[in-house]
């Protein structure tokens, strides 16, 4: 254990001082409410306390002290040794993509590194021996402090491409020769891989100084090579540098959008340099793959993109008698279409037309192609990589042209018949080659074939034969291309193979076989849309990138100008894969005297002082409540941090009005109307809540146009005859409550009484409700909705009756049909209240419970109307609705 | 869910009208009821004192019918001579009386409240009229307990002695619950004054147990609820004798005072229940009327 600041540990020597000063000061007393403090007073104390700090609390404090004196001096548990030489830290980094997979542990042996460095008090200068994403080769940074370097490191990210230790080394030897003292302490985080120039780099290395390799022998860099497409999926192959124990990995296949279709497990035996395995998985499966990658950790070795290339398909169909082409079970092309017609993308057409567009197969049933221009063309098409598949049949056998792999003798075969003495032939196993594998059944016989002449290769160009030997499915490779020709039609004519599920299965591999569409348009200069960084994640790619050509993109290797990735237009994406032309990972031997380390032997190294001070935090936490509780203000505490909590919760409760369904009123300013109103709507809601399903919380009173009044169905609003008009934000309000299918019941409370005397609250009315957006209205009857919502009613009493009630005359569906206003002057508020003893404290006119008990239901059917809106006006049709159905 | 709990609500706010105060002092002023009955019927019923024949000018609604029809001629009943008496109930509302220690379920307060409603049910029920020291209501019948209880958190909190202008009936009862934790001087003056109008009267001093026993140790600063000037007491241990003496000599004081002008003196703690007070001050009452 090392202190950084180590001076600051004199601080101790103050503890005894804090010792005696917390010793003679006495905790605060405790406080005690007592009501007879009066004969407390002056009361002779008999003793005295020896008013001292506990020695517990003494020495809990003291403890707290030291820890915070210690924890700043900055411990450091197992720091590192000295660092060799005494000039420079000179940092050399491989940042290619063998360094993905452990990057964070490198990047901790690189901090331990700057930390050694810092403690040391020496300049620390990187090299990484990748080029960057700008092309640029390596170079050494100047020497600078670690704290500086921090940020670089902080900043470095593994590149997607091998590193470059040519241009490494030839950086070294520069720095020599500017100047550079051999005496720097040279940290080396290898990848572990060798490449030809290891040596001269190697020894520009020990040229620096004192060489301490940093590596690890858990990971080894492995390299997904691109994978092969075989008849049902790929062939899967990984690099990596020879182990002596055979290592297993799975592999994935993703699609685009990161879902994994299917694992494979790969085993690399122990020793060798490569692993292969077979991923089967059905076309359209395949054809939604983007890439395969190695589970584990991510890099981009383990990542192999798959373009186009290894998808599409394309497929053209060309028969020689074009006009029966189609025909149900004798046409040439009706068995083909229907084997590959689930696999592959089927094009018809004319010669040219169907050359033209890119093509990876090219289906000729008995189609001879005479010499001329379509010959030439389709010989150059095959000469690109295209996979010319032909059927022969009687015009093949009459005049059989130069695209043929094999060579014809003249005319053809016929096997049995009337007048022969030959049997139709079965099919011999299949011989190694594209077919191996494939079962053989017995019901498959040949009649007539064409027959290949006889020659040296003939047996090795034979991918199927007949019981007797005799080729019936030859082919041979033409420039990129391949030439395939089935000895038979394709239709049921001279065989029954177009009959047997084994056709299916040899077209598949015919048309697996072929090459994609993507490399057929060499020339054209693809760019650069995304690539893969370190990890193996794709994005932008770097500044550095440049557009490079179909044929290119086949042969190049991948560094910053080119990195891997995806390049071309969305139609004919292609892909460059970083194993594209790496050579296998070779392991790097030993550095001649330099000294080795594990990388994880930096990171034991820990600085105590957080944890110290943390815990000095909590020593002092300790002791506030310790201090509390003496002082008996421990609830006092306690109960602070409730109320703190605690206005929150009420107003939550008191602001949110929406949290359960209420009457409300409007506030007029004048007390007793208020309180009417509020008594009214008390009454009502709890007979409501008694009488009905409805749930209805206390009502409250709301000031128009201030806060929402969308969350109250029913406005309750008494218009006196001094009530005072309203203000322009207040009928902004009420019209915007009414629009969204709010009610307004305005009552005048005038009922019966003013009539003929005073037309005050009428008059009045008129001139508060000025503004409002109030609809035509027409009287209540017994008809309307309001009438039996819940109740049916015959009039509308309130505190009075006999006052016409006024609603909505016209139907408005947009609302429902729901009346946005209700008029009359019943006072009905006064026939609702209740008072604190549940009494009714205001009389009815004329009078008796049985008017009472009508205001009240013409409450409830209110508020039903508010809450139900004319539900119950649709049942008023039911009966008509049942007699239509009757009939 | 939400609808229980909120007719949970709803009918919590309804129990509220009837306040729970007043349902334990039904209940306390019942069981002291009950034990008083055992022995003697206290207060003044609908006892029969004589029946007479009928003389002209007698009221129809006085005549006994059952009474008659078994006689010759009318008999008319007469009942006792009921004079009700009115007993005036105080008790401090000072702040001081809202406080209760750990040893005490319910503060200083509530216990008066509650003695009070209970003395005022018991009276009630014996067709006394009560009143509130400083409110002008009488109250009287079935439903004067309710409105007493509505009516005694209007009181106005004084400091800790009945205000000197209140109105009292001449030859009525007092009874004053507090904790006279006041210089007897102004206690004594107080008293003295109630006494000279002239009325007779109870003490009852409602103490908490901590403030009989001050069960507190060590370093302690005492604050009084009424802005009293704080008191830091070194050591609580070593004051506690002295504590208990000054304490006892307030009672004493508030004894003679009470003996002085004729009145009783009782002391009731929080911690012990409240029937026992209750039945001591009302046979108290109750002595005093039969004595007289």
């Amino acid at each position: 254990m090392m202190f950084a600041a180590p001076w600051l540990l004199l601080a101790l020597a103050g503890l005894p001082v804090l010792w005696w000063l917390l010793r003679v000061s006495p905790p605060a007393p405790r406080t005690q409410v007592f009501p007879a403090v009066r004969l407390l007073v002056g009361l002779p104390s008999t003793e005295e306390t020896p008013a001292r700090t506990p020695w517990w609390l003494l020495a809990l404090r003291l403890l707290a002290a030291g820890l915070v004196i210690v924890g700043l001096a900055q411990p450091v548990l197992q720091a590192g040794g000295a660092l060799a030489g005494s000039g420079l830290v000179l940092l050399v980094v491989d940042d290619g993509w063998a360094a993905a997979t452990d990057w964070p542990r490198r990047m901790a042996a690189a901090d331990a590194v700057l930390d050694r460095a810092a403690r040391a008090g020496r300049a620390v200068a990187l090299l990484t021996t990748a080029p960057d994403g700008d092309g640029a080769a390596p170079k050494l940074t100047p020497a600078m402090p670690a704290s500086a370097m921090r940020a670089r490191l902080a900043a470095l990210r593994p590149q997607p491409w091998p590193v470059d230790r040519a241009a490494a080394g030839a950086a070294l030897r520069a720095a020599k020769a500017g100047g550079a003292r051999p005496d720097a302490a040279v940290f080396y985080l290898a990848d572990g891989l060798a490449d030809a120039a290891w040596d001269a780099f190697a020894a520009a290395l020990a040229g620096m100084g004192a060489v301490t390799v940093l590596r690890d022998a858990v990971a080894p860099a492995r390299l997904l090579l691109a994978p092969v497409a075989a008849a049902d999926g790929f062939a899967v192959t990984l690099a990596q540098v020879p182990e002596p124990v055979a290592a297993t990995v799975g592999v994935l296949a993703q699609t685009g959008d990161g879902r994994t279709l299917a694992r494979v497990e790969l085993t690399v035996p122990a020793g060798a340099a490569t692993g292969t395995a077979q991923l089967d998985l059905p076309a359209e499966l395949r054809n939604r793959l983007s890439r395969l990658a190695l589970e584990g950790p991510a890099s981009a070795g383990g990542v192999a993109l798959l373009d186009e290339g290894f998808r599409r398909r394309p497929v053209g169909l060309l028969a020689g008698d074009a006009t029966n082409a189609e025909a149900p079970l004798t046409g040439p092309l009706y068995y083909v279409k229907r084997a590959l017609g689930p696999y592959a993308e089927l094009r018809e057409g004319d010669l040219r037309g169907l050359l033209a567009r890119e093509l990876s197969v090219l289906v000729l049933a008995d189609r001879v192609v005479p010499d001329g221009p379509e010959r030439a063309l389709l010989s150059a098409w095959v000469e690109h990589g295209g996979l010319l598949l032909r059927f022969a049949g009687p015009a093949t056998a009459e005049h059989p042209d130069g695209l043929l792999p094999v060579p014809l003798t003249g005319g053809d075969r016929q096997l049995g018949g009337a007048m022969s003495w030959t049997q139709p032939a079965g099919l011999a196993a299949f011989p190694p080659g594209l077919f191996a594998g494939l079962s053989v059944p017995a019901d498959v016989r040949v009649n007539r074939q064409v027959l290949a002449a006889p020659g040296a290769q003939l047996a090795g160009q034979t991918w199927a034969s007949l019981a007797d030997g005799t080729p019936l499915v030859t082919q041979a490779a033409r420039g990129a291309g391949r030439i395939v020709l089935f000895h038979v039609t394709a239709n049921a004519d001279w065989s029954d193979l177009p009959l047997s599920g084994l056709f299916v299965d040899m077209l598949r591999r015919v048309v697996a076989q072929a090459v994609g569409v993507a490399g057929a348009d060499a020339a054209a200069r693809l760019a650069p849309v995304e690539s893969l960084d370190g990890f193996g994640q794709l994005g932008a790619p770097p500044p550095a990138a440049q557009a490079l050509t179909g044929a290119e993109l086949a042969a190049m290797p991948v560094g910053p100008r080119h990195p891997p990735g995806l390049y071309g237009p969305e139609s004919g994406r292609r892909a460059l894969n970083l194993a594209n032309r790496l050579a296998l990972p070779v392991a790097a031997p030993a550095l001649a005297g330099a000294e080795e380390a594990p990388m994880g032997s930096a990171l034991r190294e820990q600085a105590l002082a957080p944890w110290l001070l943390a815990l000095a935090l909590g020593l002092l936490a300790v002791d506030l409540l310790l201090a509390l509780r003496l002082r008996g203000l421990l609830w006092a505490a306690g109960l602070a941090v409730l109320l703190a909590a605690g206005p929150v919760q009420a107003q939550q409760a008191g602001g949110q009005p929406a949290l359960a369904t209420r009457l409300a009123y409007v506030l007029s300013g004048d007390a007793d109307s208020d309180g009417r109103a509020q008594a009214g709507l008390l009454g009502l809601s709890d007979y409501v809540n008694r009488r009905t399903n409805a749930d209805l919380a206390d009502p409250v009173g709301v000031a128009l146009g201030e806060g929402d009044l969308a969350v109250y169905p029913l406005l309750y609003w008494r218009v006196g005859a001094e009530s005072a008009g309203l203000s322009a934000a207040a009928v902004a309000a009420l019209n915007g409550f009414m629009a969204h299918g709010g009610i307004v019941l305005i009552d005048t409370a005038a009922g019966g009484a003013a009539t003929g005397f005073s037309s005050g609250p009428d008059a009045n009315l008129q001139r508060v409700t000025a503004g409002l957006a109030v609809p035509p209205l027409a009287p209540l009857t017994s008809q309307h909705v309001l009438a039996r919502s819940f109740f049916l009613l015959q009039d509308f009493p309130g505190r009075y009756t006999g006052d016409v009630v006024w609603v909505q005359r016209d139907q408005d569906r947009s609302n429902d049909s729901v009346s946005p206003v209700i008029i009359g002057g019943n006072d009905w508020a006064s026939a609702w209240a209740v008072d604190a003893q549940g009494r009714n404290p205001y009389a009815t006119l004329p009078g008796g419970a049985r008017q009472r008990v009508l205001a009240y239901r013409f409450g409830v059917n209110l508020v039903m109307y508010a809450l139900t809106g004319n539900y119950k006006g649709d049942q008023v049709h039911v009966p008509a609705i049942l007699e239509r159905l009757g009939q | 869910m939400e609808q229980s709990s909120q007719r949970a609500r709803r009918a919590e706010a309804l129990g509220a009208r009837l306040p729970p105060l007043q349902v334990a002092a039904a209940r306390v002023a019942a069981t002291v009821w009950q034990g008083v009955h055992g022995r003697r019927r206290a207060g003044v019923g609908e006892g029969v004192w004589q029946f007479r024949p009928y003389l002209a000018g007698d009221e129809a609604r006085r005549i006994d019918w059952r009474k008659s029809a078994r006689a010759d001629g009318l008999i008319v009943r007469e009942t006792e001579w009921e004079a009700a008496q009115t007993v005036c109930l105080w008790r401090d509302g000072s702040p001081s009386m809202h406080w209760r220690s750990k040893a005490a379920a319910e503060e200083k307060g509530a216990r008066a409240d509650l003695l009070l409603l209970a003395l005022a049910a018991l009276l009630l029920r014996g067709g006394e009229r009560v009143r509130l020291l400083g409110s002008a209501q009488v109250f009287s019948g079935a439903g004067g307990l309710e409105r007493m209880a509505a009516a005694l958190p209007g009181l106005a909190a004084e400091d800790g002695l009945p205000a000197p202008a209140a109105p009292v009936p001449r030859h009525g009862r007092v009874v004053l619950i507090g904790d006279f934790l006041a210089p007897s001087e102004a206690i004594a003056a107080s008293v003295g004054r109630l006494a000279a109008l002239p009325t007779t009267g109870h003490l009852l001093q409602v103490l908490d147990p901590a403030e009989l026993v001050l069960p507190y140790h060590g370093r302690v600063r005492f604050t009084g609820l009424e802005q009293e000037v704080p008191t830091l007491v070194r050591r609580v241990d070593g004051l506690r004798g002295a504590y208990a003496a000054r304490l006892a000599a307030q009672q004493q004081h508030l004894a003679t005072i009470a003996a002085g002008v004729g009145w009783g003196y009782g002391l009731h703690q929080t911690d012990h229940a409240p029937e026992t007070a209750l039945l001591a001050l009302y046979l108290a009452l109750s002595g005093e009327r039969a004595g007289r």
